[in-house]
């Protein structure tokens, strides 16, 4: 899932502190799920930021939405109708940054702040502790390293690890950090595959990441039939 | 935002309520003490059974068998708790009494005055019908009023549910024996349009032995009405009671509370097979009553007409392999009991003296009836209770009452006859071992009984009623079944955290969370960390708790609140009298402390931490169950890790997270709670505004 945590209040408050009636929208995915920005957390941030606007006498209207994602159209048609339906000035959206890119596309004219600071795509290790597990590079290399990733999960996505900072199997950015490639060598001990690893794995072509510009996934069947009409 | 719905799902009723006759809301009624609504419960119970007071004492209880509560440890003692409830409201009691004028022409006569005629006659006085009921003997009651000894139910107690009866406008005629005194055909002349006969089984059966018409031989049902009556019944000094079933049991020790030292009760059926309730079996023992099991008499022994013992054989089976009464004997086992004194106690029959001149059919001793439609014989005409349907408890009597007056409703409203076939109550089911296991023990509270000694010499009641402390505790062991989680599916985010902090493993995720109704103990933990507010619990919502608070601290036209004004969140499971229980705006006004009792405060989610500021408080209290007394595992440290939270936010937001503070009950409620309030106003005040 993508993981993302909640900015700190004082972000959040000078973000809509100008505008007189404010949306707060939760999203029922991935964000319930880390905690951040569920349907729950947006009722404990409306009422942390009612209480801080009403220490400073400050009238602020703030409504509470959640719908089940923010990353598709039919789920943000209910927001934008709310926001035009009862005059929203803005909206703090608790969504990961697609939601928010996903909601602002959607309202022409009312701004849509992110409530909060989207991380990674992750794991849940234990309750409460989330680990980042994929880098979404575009072109997996899994099968090559015991199904550890070392682009999401070592420090410098070195292809042929480890490197000289790894130390009794932590990476020498934090002792938190387990180094990669040593998990990836006691994996591929246990596949009995270790030999693998005695074949370089080549410089790689990262147009299939952020390097080659914004992508798309497109599934033909899909489509509606007027979109694909309109492309030919 | 719309928290998740409570009322799907719930199909299942609490077993306690399932397993009474008269079905009523038992968890409803314990949760309503628990909140100091004694008032409400009190309500409750008169709705589901007019004759709630006469329950409170004698009630059989199925209740108590069936509580969930048996499989952690004992049940919880629901009797005495209705008990409580009565009283603990008398005064409420008398001044909600007020007369309900006829609204319908039709007037209805019943027949009987035990608890199923005048259950009728209360639910159709209720529905304006002008209803009057005839007795024939001089005290109301049926046998509450004659066969019952005051020691297990005083006369004040059954009088108080019957004054409650006839304060609705219902007119009782005592010492007026229909068929004799008057006919069904005069009632008719008088207006009548629909008769109920509710008579019961009045009269005691005898035994066809050798010697039975003897001097000193005397029967149940009038010896009781001679202790009713306060007469003394001048007993010999030993004194055999022939039969194994509850009016035998109060036959005998009757006669032990008139002196008698010597009284044996002679059973057909063995120990386990006797038909009366085993705690009234061992509280005769206690009493000093010898019971002769598996015997059956064979002959009276008179000398010039006299009683002077009898001669007993041995009962070698009751019944046969259909179940069916079918004694067998061996005649050459026989035990001799010299006495003065023989009460036949073997059972009762009716007495059908009412249905002269009828068309009422009868069928062996008994009124030919339909079980569904409750009509005799003759249109217009009605049975319920023992006279219908043989011996039963006196809440199955209430039964039959409410539904001879639905019967009588339908077919004064129609012409047409209403058809109830029995139904039950679908029950919630057994609790798995595993969870209940994993459910914190508590120790029922039962008062004791006074001592056999003290008890055999009066007919003071034997047994007390719970002090207010006592019904608090005893109330809290409730297990509050049918109240647990429920999970609203279109919220679910299946993100595991009510299986990962669920402290009875009962919470588990397929697609969405689910929390099986018969595991679940309505703790609430899940509910309180759900993510995405999609857990709900019947008893308890931050909504609500949310719309309390706004009432509570509405000034009003009060002036304004005191300052600092504190919300304090309380265990509702540790106070000991309801005063600290009920909050009102005015209290808050004068006290500057708005309480709110949350049944176990672990269940309060961050959200209900801040919404107090919200509301203008300046701080919050949050006083939980004394150290390592809370009822469910974990939720101590989860509420001190939703607390740190909460005040990490009110740090976050600059009004700091000092403003909350969490107390643990020290001793009692009552001792502790005001110091924690003064300590937290003054700290508080150093803060300001």
């Amino acid at each position: 899932m993508i993981v993302g945590e909640r900015k700190p209040f004082r972000e959040l408050k000078g973000f809509i502190e100008d505008y007189r009636k404010v949306m707060i929208v939760g999203c029922g995915t991935c964000a319930t799920v880390c905690f951040a920005g569920g349907e729950s957390e947006v009722r404990v941030v409306a009422s942390a930021l009612r209480i801080a606007f009403l220490r400073e006498g400050k009238e602020r209207e703030i409504i509470e939405d959640c719908v089940t994602r923010q990353c598709e159209p039919e789920f943000v048609e209910t927001v934008v109708q709310k926001v035009n339906d009862q005059n929203v000035e803005a909206v703090l959206s608790l969504a990961c940054g697609v939601g928010v890119n996903f909601v602002a596309g959607k309202l022409d004219d009312v701004p849509v702040f992110p409530g909060i600071n989207t991380k990674f795509f992750g794991a849940t290790v234990e309750p409460g502790v989330w680990v980042e597990m994929c880098a979404g590079c575009g072109n997996c290399i899994l099968h090559l390293t015991g199904g550890i990733c070392p682009v999401a999960r070592c420090s410098k996505s070195i292809l042929n690890g480890p490197c000289g900072g790894s130390s009794d199997g932590k990476c020498e950015v934090s002792p938190e950090v387990d180094c990669a490639w040593t998990l990836i060598i006691q994996r591929m001990k246990k596949l009995g595959t270790l030999d693998h690893l005695s074949q370089i794995i080549e410089p790689r072509d990262w147009s299939t990441s952020r390097h080659g510009g914004p992508r798309r996934v497109v599934h033909e069947e899909l489509k509606s039939v007027d979109a694909a009409n309109q492309q030919g | 935002m719309a928290e998740a719905s409570v009322t799907e799902n719930v199909v299942a009723a609490a077993p306690c309520t399932a397993a009474c006759p008269v079905q009523t809301d038992t968890r409803q009624y314990v949760e309503f003490i628990t909140q100091g609504k004694y008032e409400e419960a009190l309500e409750l119970l008169l709705d589901a059974n007019p004759f709630s007071s006469v329950c409170g004492r004698i009630c059989h209880h199925p209740c108590e068998q069936q509580c969930r509560r048996s499989k952690v440890d004992a049940p919880v003692g629901l009797r005495q708790l209705k008990r409580f409830v009565v009283e603990s409201t008398r005064e409420y009691r008398l001044s909600r009494r007020k007369p309900i004028a006829p609204t319908r022409k039709e007037r209805i006569a019943v027949i009987g005055s035990g608890p199923g005629g005048l259950t009728a006659a209360h639910d159709l006085a209720r529905l304006g019908f002008k209803v009057v009921v005839y007795e024939k003997w001089h005290t109301p009651g049926g046998m509450l009023g004659t066969a019952i000894p005051r020691y297990r139910l005083p006369y004040e107690v059954l009088e108080e549910d019957i004054d409650d009866i006839l304060s609705l406008g219902v007119e009782l005629r005592t010492g007026c024996e229909i068929g004799r005194d008057l006919r069904i055909e005069d009632l008719r002349r008088e207006g009548c349009k629909a008769i109920l006969i509710a008579t019961g089984l009045s009269e005691s059966r005898t035994l066809g032995v050798p010697g039975i018409d003897s001097t000193g031989v005397l029967l149940a049902i009038p010896f009781l009405r001679t202790v009713r009556l306060g007469e003394n019944p001048l007993l010999g000094d030993r004194v055999v009671v022939i039969g194994g079933g509850n009016v035998a049991i109060d036959v005998a020790r009757c006669a032990r509370r008139f002196g008698v030292e010597k009284v044996s009760l002679v059973s057909l059926e063995s120990r386990q097979e006797m038909p009366a309730w085993e705690w009234e079996i061992e509280e005769a023992i206690q009493e000093g009553i010898e019971v002769q099991n598996s015997w059956g008499p064979r002959t009276v022994f008179a000398e010039n007409g006299t009683v002077r013992g009898i001669e007993l054989k041995r009962c070698t089976s009751v019944f046969d392999e259909a179940g069916r009464f079918s004694p067998r004997f061996d005649e050459g086992d026989v035990l001799t009991l010299l006495s003065d004194t023989i009460i036949i106690a073997i059972g009762q029959r009716s007495d059908l003296t009412c249905i002269e001149g009828s068309a009422v059919k009868v069928a062996g001793d008994r009124l030919e009836y339909d079980p569904e439609t409750l009509a005799t014989t003759e249109t217009g005409i009605f049975a319920c209770g023992e006279v219908v349907t043989g011996p039963g408890a006196a809440v199955e009597a209430v039964r039959e009452g409410h539904r001879a007056a639905k019967a009588m409703l339908h077919y004064l409203d129609t012409g047409e006859f209403l058809r109830q076939p029995p139904s039950e109550l679908l029950a919630l089911g057994e609790m798995p071992l595993e969870t209940a296991e994993k459910v914190r023990r508590r120790a029922p509270v039962i008062p004791e009984l006074i001592s056999p000694e003290r008890r055999v010499r009066d007919f003071s009641e034997i047994e007390r009623g719970f002090t207010e402390a006592e019904a608090l505790a005893e109330a809290k062991r409730c297990l509050a079944c049918t109240t647990g989680a429920l999970v609203d599916e279109a919220k679910c985010a299946a993100c595991l955290t009510c299986v990962r902090i669920c402290p009875f493993g009962v919470a588990t995720v397929e697609r969405t969370a689910a929390m099986p109704q018969e595991q679940c103990l309505a703790c609430g933990l899940c509910a309180a960390e759900c993510p995405a507010a999609a857990i709900a619990l019947k008893r308890f919502g931050t909504n609500q708790m949310r719309r309390e608070l706004e009432g509570l601290l509405a000034t009003g036209d009060e002036p304004k609140h005191l300052r600092p004004l504190i919300v304090s969140y309380c265990c509702l499971f540790e106070v000991t009298s309801r005063r600290l229980v009920r909050a009102e705006p005015s209290d808050v006004a004068r006290t500057g402390v708005a309480r709110v009792m949350v049944p176990c405060v672990a269940r309060l989610s961050v959200l209900d931490m801040l919404t107090p500021f919200e509301l203008g408080a300046d701080g919050v209290v949050i006083i939980s169950c004394m150290e390592g007394d809370c009822l469910y595992p974990t939720a101590e440290e989860r509420l001190s890790s939703r607390v740190r939270k909460a005040k990490s936010i009110l740090d976050e937001i600059g009004l700091g997270g000092e403003r909350i503070d969490h107390w643990k009950t020290e001793t009692s409620a009552e001792v502790s709670w005001s110091a924690f309030w003064e300590i937290s106003k003054r700290k508080l005040r150093t803060l300001g505004g």
